[in-house]
């Protein structure tokens, strides 16, 4: 049941047709787990706790510099030096009281990434790089929890959701490309797609609207256009192709 | 016979920043090839020293991505060829 606080902060999305209460209660039972909390997790953070998931965990090793505020705007001035996490965990805190949100300073890494994500129902990508992210990719396939997939270079962006078994993966579109280096980003970049990400989210919990999947999504805000393209799933994908389903 | 080719942002300054350059061509890569001969600083952003597309540029024609063989697959008049770069910037 909602309390009569969260029927007031919520007022105007529980208006929208086919969220009403009951969507906001399924939000509020969400738990989400965000990898990252750089431009992209910021972003997407901060709608995920303005809307009112049940709970979040961000996970982020990082230190905050100063190199970092020109898009990773939940970090300020005086976080340089400080927790990434924790720092995010502070003022999405402040945002909204009544989501539960736990920051852990931890690299996501093959050791540690199904303890970090057992229990939750939902991964929002937000990483800065394409090894770790292949890493979420495999685990959500193999855990079965749907993944949302942003990146961002200068003014561009895109995005995708992943259902397991359903759609095609991460790894089906980028087959295990790495890139190496210091990329260029102006920070509405990963603002636009954060949110991407975070509405992909809010339909998914709540079950209305129709997704992005099979489809990449690139945002281009030097000339303003989104293009999309249509994705299939590679049948011989190590994640979620049938060799690797045949190895579970 | 004329195909238009959309280009990723990264290519702009190899192209007097066209963003859309046409072409003719039977396939992707005869289109291509055209793009790189009007503009041939875009080649070393497309492909490494042996002539192979680098494994980072994606082409879709007409929505489509056209991965695997992607220079042979075939194109027509009024066809949109996007040149996109994977990125994974956060």
């Amino acid at each position: 049941m909602l309390t009569k606080d969260e029927l007031g902060r919520y007022d105007r999305q529980i208006m929208i047709r086919g969220f009403g209460p009951e969507g906001q209660e399924k939000l509020k039972r969400a738990k989400v787990f965000i990898a990252g909390a750089g431009g992209l997790g910021s972003a997407a953070a901060t709608y995920l706790t303005a809307v009112g998931v049940g709970m979040l965990r961000i996970v982020d090793h990082d230190r905050v510099e100063l190199s970092n505020l020109n898009r990773q705007v939940l970090h300020w001035q005086e976080d340089i030096g400080k927790g990434k996490g924790d720092s995010a965990a502070r003022k999405l805190g402040k945002l909204n009281p009544e989501v539960k949100i736990e920051a852990i300073d931890e690299m996501i890494t093959e050791a540690n990434i199904y303890q970090l994500v057992a229990g939750f129902d939902l991964i929002v990508d937000a990483m800065d790089n394409l090894p770790t992210r292949y890493l979420l990719n495999k685990v959500a396939v193999e855990k079965n929890i749907p993944l949302f997939h942003g990146a961002v270079h200068g003014f561009e962006g895109r995005a995708l959701t992943v259902i397991p078994g359903e759609t095609a993966c991460l790894w089906c579109v980028y087959r295990g490309v790495t890139l190496e280096g210091k990329f260029p980003v102006v920070g509405v970049t990963p603002a636009v797609i954060g949110c991407i990400q975070a509405t992909e989210v809010i339909k998914y919990i709540v079950g209305i609207g129709q997704l992005l999947t099979n489809r990449l999504l690139v945002y281009d805000g030097l000339n303003m256009k989104f293009a999309e393209f249509k994705l299939k799933k590679d049948p011989n994908c190590p994640h979620c192709g049938e060799l690797a389903r045949g190895k579970k | 016979m004329s195909v238009r080719i959309n280009l990723h942002p990264n290519l702009y300054q190899f192209t007097n920043d066209q963003v859309i350059v046409e072409v003719e061509g039977r396939t992707v890569g005869e289109c291509v090839n055209q793009l790189v001969k009007r503009f041939p600083r875009v080649k070393s952003m497309l492909f490494d020293k042996s002539g192979n597309l680098l494994n980072y540029v994606d082409i879709y024609v007409n929505g489509e991505s056209s991965y695997p063989e992607e220079l042979a697959k075939p194109v027509k008049d009024g066809d949109e060829i996007h040149i996109t770069l994977i990125i994974a910037g956060g």
